[in-house]
């Protein structure tokens, strides 16, 4: 009886200090939200509310109306799109020989793909501004595919490492048996049973370089701008522009929360394994 | 070469040629640099200076001090994000499969943009219309919203700029360490529970020491991503006030983009490079030998 009790008295009290710091985390994102469908006017009112007064959708039909920001988001489409193309294209059979054919150099390789990811991207970018001037591709799209392919194969290999890592080598041996070349197996069989492991990189992979900030700072000016590039940009060229600026974050960043939380189960899964693992 | 060799070398080299372009050549070319006297504004100075910009970069005071806020800001990022990150588990865990709703919710800033995260902190922060300090007046903890200066303060910006990435990163270390807590034997705690040990005995001598390899592995990856930082303080302040925010990385683009000196912009990313190489080297002996070993 006396068990009981104590063991409701502190479920309550977890189940309570676990809603404050759900909610607390959950607030500022909401902020965003509310803010975002204020009048322009109201967002800088003094003192400031939570909750608009009256809805407005003034923000968005502003930064939807200016030329930048339409063409921000299809450049940033376009590089996250090709980035995840060709990362996933050399990653995934990088990482099937590195995990399935282990030897000296696959360890080798892998560790090396580890080093990369704690190369900062500022070290990276200094040189790589030349590399892609010296090649043209300065403020093109393939130059910006580039960098954040940089970023991306690493990343995509400690993920499909693990994913790997997890598959039965009997499968292989399988289709082998049954005449298949070690193409064929990988081509055929392996890549179908993998799907799943698949786009949760993909989806890793894209939003790595949909993210990005500081090579497309570094590496592009007027004609392939990303979005987030230009959405910082509302800083210092609008001004103080708090309500476009929060219509667009929230047009750039809610599209990805709702991917990723469609697809929460298998991320996470994908995550917290890439992180332990790798 | 055996058929298999030559297998392993055909789903290789893609990756390897790519790596090889985008990062070995150059991390090669800014080490070439970090040589030379590079001037990007007046192009076609290249000089050989030996050592000089390592020299100029290891004896600058700003450098220096850029270096040490890159360090305060790890620190207090991590330690917040780390204790709330972990507490978070721990609740989760305790609530077993009641936990579900409360974790997707938690996970929300982990799929903000850093940019829009940093965006929405200054928005938070900044003076005038900070809705922070507003909450906190009415909380009872400050009595006018104007009183603490988040971003405007030279004392504090670099830990008010951390609050971007505690918000943002928490819910990373909570789902690393949930997992970890879930992979825990509930025997042995069950064990400890029946050989008379107390929650708090029971968390330290079998919880603590069976965590140990994933709290290694989100101490270091947030650490080393912490120390890299850019584009959450480059939002908030871009390194202001009078370079008060200043981190190490925002030091090596200021002197590459605004200074044109590519030279020194290479040896300081030179160094940045040795010095998370080393982290990383850290990263290797603790954490993955011993998976794989």
């Amino acid at each position: 009886m006396h068990k009981a009790r104590h063991l409701n008295v502190s479920g309550i009290l977890i189940n309570g200090a676990a809603l404050v710091l759900v909610l607390s985390y959950a607030l500022p994102y909401m902020y965003l939200l509310m803010t975002s469908i204020k009048p322009a006017a109201d967002v800088q009112q003094i003192p400031p509310s939570f909750f608009p007064a009256v809805l407005s959708f003034e923000n968005f039909r502003e930064v939807l109306r200016s030329s930048t920001l339409p063409k921000a988001f299809v450049n940033s489409l376009t590089v996250a799109v090709l980035t995840t193309a060709l990362s996933l294209a050399v990653a995934v059979p990088a990482a099937y020989v590195a995990t399935q054919y282990r030897r000296r150099i696959t360890t080798l390789f892998l560790l090396f793909a580890l080093v990369t990811r704690m190369v900062p991207s500022v070290s990276l970018g200094v040189p790589l501004f030349q590399l892609l001037k010296s090649l043209g591709l300065l403020d093109t799209v393939p130059g910006l595919v580039l960098a954040h392919t940089s970023a991306a194969v690493p990343l995509a290999l400690l993920l499909m490492s693990a994913f790997f890592e997890g598959m039965p080598r009997e499968l292989e041996e399988a289709a082998r048996m049954d005449g298949c070349t070690r193409f064929q197996a990988f081509r055929k069989i392996v890549l179908p049973v993998m799907t799943g492991g698949i786009a949760v990189t993909a989806l890793f992979t894209f939003i790595t370089s949909w993210n990005e900030f500081l090579y497309a700072l570094l590496l592009t000016s007027e004609a392939t701008k990303t979005a987030p590039i230009v959405i910082a940009e509302y800083n210092s060229v609008y001004g103080l522009a708090w309500g476009a600026m929060t219509a667009a974050a929230v047009l750039y960043s809610l599209p990805v929360i709702v991917v990723t939380l469609a697809l929460q189960k298998q991320i996470v899964g994908g995550l917290t394994f890439g992180a332990v693992k790798g | 070469m055996s058929g298999e060799d030559r297998f392993v070398l055909c789903m290789l080299a893609p990756a390897v040629a790519i790596l090889g372009l985008l990062v070995a050549y150059p991390v090669g070319l800014l080490i070439f640099d970090s040589f030379f006297k590079v001037d990007t504004i007046t192009p076609n100075i290249r000089e050989w200076v030996g050592l000089q910009n390592y020299v100029d970069a290891l004896t600058s005071k700003r450098v220096a001090e850029s270096a040490l806020r890159t360090v305060q800001y790890s620190v207090f990022a991590l330690f917040f994000e780390f204790t709330f990150g972990f507490c978070a588990a721990l609740l989760f865990s305790a609530m077993a499969g009641e936990s579900r709703w409360h974790r997707t919710i938690f996970a929300l800033p982990l799929m903000v943009p850093p940019i829009v995260a940093g965006l929405l902190w200054r928005f938070l922060l900044v003076g005038n219309i900070g809705i922070l300090n507003y909450g906190l007046v009415r909380l009872g903890l400050i009595d006018d919203p104007n009183e603490i200066a988040w971003l405007s303060s030279e004392d504090i910006v670099i830990y008010s700029v951390s609050f971007a990435d505690i918000w943002l990163t928490t819910s990373f270390v909570a789902l690393v360490s949930y997992a970890g807590l879930t992979n825990i034997p509930k025997d042995l705690l069950e064990a400890a529970r029946i050989d008379g040990a107390n929650a708090l005995k029971r968390f330290w001598h079998v919880t603590l020491p069976l965590m140990r390899p994933v709290i290694a592995v989100v101490v270091i990856v947030r650490g080393v991503d912490a120390a890299k930082t850019f584009d959450l303080i480059w939002i908030q302040t871009q390194g202001g006030p009078r370079h008060a925010s200043e981190v190490f990385s925002m030091n090596i683009y200021q002197r590459m983009v605004r200074f044109g000196d590519l030279g020194e912009a290479s040896a300081s990313g030179a160094l940045f490079l040795i010095v998370m190489m080393l982290l990383a080297a850290l990263a290797y002996w603790k954490i993955w030998r011993p998976v794989h070993a």
